[in-house]
């Protein structure tokens, strides 16, 4: 029997998001699905629907023309739903045997067999007496697809499989995929990765802000032509009008900058070059998690490296801390404002003295000089049309807008010659957006420079001068923005290659 | 029928967060008055046994500061460390470590008098905590280490070596084998505040660490600095703080308040080295700590709040034969109920009419 899956007319909305608006999908068993978007594009969300985690508001889901409602995850399991994350919900230090017993109801003798069964089947080989905490990236994730298995699934589901593969790994799983698929498994395959779409799946459906944009077989597809469905096409017109004068001066230069971390969800950057002139605007576009955040904690002086990896204004700074660097006239706006930019519980003028440059006298002999805090505090608020005139009122209370107004000005009071910032506009309103936008182009009017992390493909094309695209730690060349388009930042984005 | 809606509030209350301390205090009193009510005894006359009479004299007022001045002076020392995310819970080690020290260093001077000598074993029994607190702080910094298993594992440690002190090298030759060292010579003692009380000018100490750690806390840049790292790690590092530094420096404080509390007790009220330098003021500190929202003159009054319970057991003890342990008990119940009542911080419950 086939197994035919159907997705109607589900929307579900986020306070200020709508996270799917009316989508509308069939899937049938003996194809590989695609399922591609950018960050936000609505895949997780709908993902999430199908396995039960959260809820749509409006749509219903079928199974076999059964309509099915899908409470919680045992919802989804118990319908034959199979769902591998992108994080795995291993516990590190039971055994591999134990991590799949927990939600089983079956005896061990039994249980074992069955593992066993599976495992000569496709393969796999796994010693289920080991801690877990043992496994590969690339095991793990066996584990959690036996676990699936056990229950001789319908529908698997693997959410961004390949983040923590390496190529072997990549190849083997996919040879497993294609088996279940011959078995009669239908498999959805939730990807940003535009080669393993082309290399794998049989059908692609593109979402891009919510929405299904399209429904295709592979076959009719190129990677440009996906790329472009995937980022939107109509991006040319609001390029940022060429500033006739960037210098030739070079303000940065970062040479064989590596990065090597022990977390398997970061990501490593390797050999990473680049160089920003005076007033330049640097774009780094890719998706997120491919080492943006790593690649700013570097920059930022959160994480230190080599001393000559770092070149600013012909000082040798990587191992410079923030505040170090701050005296060098740099500044940061970092991607989370209310983790790590600001603290939402203390008050606004206190937010201000977490930029504590020297000249700024905020602390005097070790004590708080508050009078001159608040005076900063007070100017900041003024010159960058932060909505408020208490500056007593904890930081928490401003909205995303105003408390990003907040941590702009507050680095830009030192009038820095370099401010890198990541996801600017990241949840705000167009506003809000707007101002900062201009904000940033202002600052490269008076030959400041920047570099600016970003997932937002619309925001980085109107702002930047130059262009990377950093994909798996490594950095793209710089491209001059006006001779890039979306489709070739698409390619770039999923790991292509053109000429 | 929901009788009851729990309601996420915006922003966790100012005013609830100096009321839960007090409301966890009074269901405290219910909850034992019940406990005792269950063992037999009348709950209000047990209650009065426990929280008022040991303190109704000028004696018993006396006890009931000698009793808050080392939980005083240990929980200022900690909330140094609580404030900026470091879980230091060996205080009683650092306190132990801290006797240890200073002790030896008093009965160096056994048989000599002079003004110099009290200084000398203050300072010495500060040392001592600082070294012993020393150990975790190092170890988390360089080698990634969890302070809080370190920290307790090192108290049980610090009681082994005092074990082996009084009972081995240090024991009083003339002490007919009992497990104490010599006496202090007078001048290595802490003078008392009046004739006939224990309470002695270690309370001084401890006012000195309220006023000390109030400035430092809203007055300094490192004040500042312990309360960013305190909500958030990660904005700290991103302003540059001297994460290691910092670490190193808090557990350094609370070490010195420890071993200060140390050297109140053994040339206080004890006045030589034995087994039981504290009864666990190290761990009851904690409470104390929390209780007093980590704000310098809260745990002023936390302190008070919970040397009764201390007191109160020895009364209850005596009179109506329980087991001094219910102190304890008692203690255990105001942390517990503490932290249930925080549930207030971030959430409201609305009573709404039933629904038939």
């Amino acid at each position: 029997m086939r197994t035919n899956l159907k997705i109607s007319n589900v929307t579900k909305i986020y306070p200020g998001c709508i996270a799917n608006k009316n989508v509308s999908l069939e899937f049938e068993s003996g194809k590989i699905y695609a399922l591609l978007g950018e960050n936000g594009a609505g895949k997780s969300t709908l993902v999430k629907i199908l396995s039960g985690v959260i809820m749509p508001d409006e749509g219903q889901i079928f199974l076999n023309n059964k309509a099915l409602k899908l409470n919680s995850p045992i919802d989804a399991k118990k319908n034959n739903i199979g769902m591998v994350f992108q994080h795995f919900n291993l516990f590190e230090t039971l055994s591999v045997f134990e991590n799949l017993i927990i939600d089983s109801n079956e005896t061990r003798e039994n249980l074992r067999k069955k593992i066993k069964s599976i495992m000569e089947k496709y393969n796999f080989s796994i010693d289920l007496d080991i801690p877990v905490l043992n496994l590969s990236a690339g095991q793990k994730q066996k584990v959690e697809i036996i676990r699936c298995l056990i229950r001789s699934p319908e529908v698997l589901i693997m959410d961004e499989p390949t983040s923590v593969l390496t190529e072997q790994e990549t190849i083997e799983l996919f040879s497993s995929l294609k088996k279940f698929s011959e078995e009669g498994i239908l498999i959805i395959y939730i990807t940003h990765k535009l080669k393993e779409v082309m290399s794998l799946c049989d059908e692609v459906a593109v979402m891009r802000k919510g929405e299904l944009v399209s429904i295709s077989k592979i076959i009719d597809e190129k990677i440009e032509t996906l790329a472009n469905k995937m980022v939107g096409q109509n991006l040319k017109t609001i390029k940022k009008k060429k500033l006739s004068k960037v210098s030739s001066d070079q303000l940065i230069k970062i040479t064989n900058l590596n990065f090597k971390s022990e977390d398997p969800f970061e990501t490593n950057l390797e050999e990473i070059n680049f160089t920003v002139n005076r007033g330049e605007c640097l774009g780094i576009a890719g998706i997120s998690g491919n080492g943006q955040s790593e690649l700013f904690q570097v920059l930022s002086g959160e994480i230190i490296s080599d001393k000559k990896s770092i070149e600013f204004n012909k000082n040798f700074i990587g191992d410079k801390n923030p505040q170090e660097r701050r005296e060098y006239l740099m500044a940061f706006s970092p991607e989370d404002r209310l983790e790590q930019a600001a603290v939402p519980q203390m008050k606004i003028f206190e937010n201000v003295a977490l930029n504590n440059f020297k000249s700024s006298n905020f602390f005097k002999n070790g004590l708080i000089n508050e009078n001159k805090i608040k005076q900063h505090a007070k100017k900041i608020i003024s010159d960058f049309n932060v909505n408020t005139n208490n500056i007593e009122l904890k930081s928490q209370f401003l909205s995303g807008g105003n408390l990003q107004k907040l941590i702009i000005g507050r680095e830009l009071i030192t009038s820095p010659d370099l401010l890198i910032c990541f996801n600017p506009t990241w949840g705000l309103d167009v506003g809000a957006i707007n101002y900062i936008h201009e904000t940033l182009i202002k600052i490269n009017e008076q030959n400041k420079s920047i570099i600016l992390i970003s997932t937002d493909t619309d925001e980085l094309l109107k702002l930047s001068d130059k262009i990377s695209v950093i994909y798996k730690g490594k950095l793209s060349k710089k491209m001059n923005a006006d001779e890039v388009t979306s489709e070739k930042l698409g390619i770039l984005m999923g790991g292509g290659e053109f000429d | 029928m929901n009788l009851i809606k729990i309601i996420k509030r915006d922003q966790p209350s100012r005013t609830i967060f100096f009321l839960t301390p007090v409301l966890a205090i009074f269901l405290t009193l219910v909850a034992g008055g019940l406990i005792f009510y269950i063992l037999g005894f009348k709950p209000f006359e047990a209650l009065k046994f426990f929280f008022i009479v040991p303190i109704a004299d000028m004696y018993g007022f006396s006890e009931l500061l000698l009793k808050a001045t080392p939980l005083c002076l240990i929980a200022i020392g900690l909330s140094f460390c609580f404030k900026s995310n470091n879980w230091n819970i060996g205080a009683e080690g650092q306190l132990t470590f801290g006797a240890i020290v200073s002790g030896g260093v008093a009965l160096l001077f056994y048989n000599q008098e002079g003004f110099y000598i009290l200084p000398i074993v203050i300072l010495a029994g500060a040392i001592g905590g600082m070294l012993y607190a020393s150990i975790p702080a190092i170890l988390k910094t360089y080698f990634n280490t969890n302070e809080i298993l370190v920290s307790l594992m090192l108290v049980y440690v610090s009681k082994l070596i005092l074990d082996y002190l009084v009972v081995g090298p240090w024991s009083n030759p003339e002490g007919f084998n009992f497990p104490e060292t010599r006496q202090f010579s007078d001048s290595a003692r802490l003078p008392l505040l009046a004739e006939g009380l224990r309470i002695h000018a270690g309370i001084f100490l401890a006012l000195a660490a309220v006023v000390i750690s109030w400035f430092i806390f809203y007055k300094t840049y490192l004040g500042f600095q312990m309360k960013v790292s305190g909500f958030s790690l990660k904005t700290a590092k991103y302003a540059g703080y001297k994460g290691k530094k910092m670490i190193i420096l808090v557990f350094l404080i609370s070490g010195a308040c420890a071993g200060l509390a140390g050297v109140g007790e053994i040339t206080g009220p004890i006045g030589q080295l034995h087994r039981e330098v504290s009864p666990d003021y190290g761990f009851t500190a904690i409470i104390v700590a929390f209780l007093g929202r980590l704000n310098p003159v809260g745990i002023i009054f936390a302190s008070l709040v919970v040397a009764i319970t201390y007191l109160g057991a020895e009364t209850a003890q005596i009179f109506m034969q329980i087991p001094k342990y219910t102190g304890q008990v008692f203690q255990g119940m105001i942390l517990f109920f503490l932290l249930a009542s925080d549930y207030l911080l971030f959430f409201k419950i609305k009573f709404i009419g039933s629904k038939k």
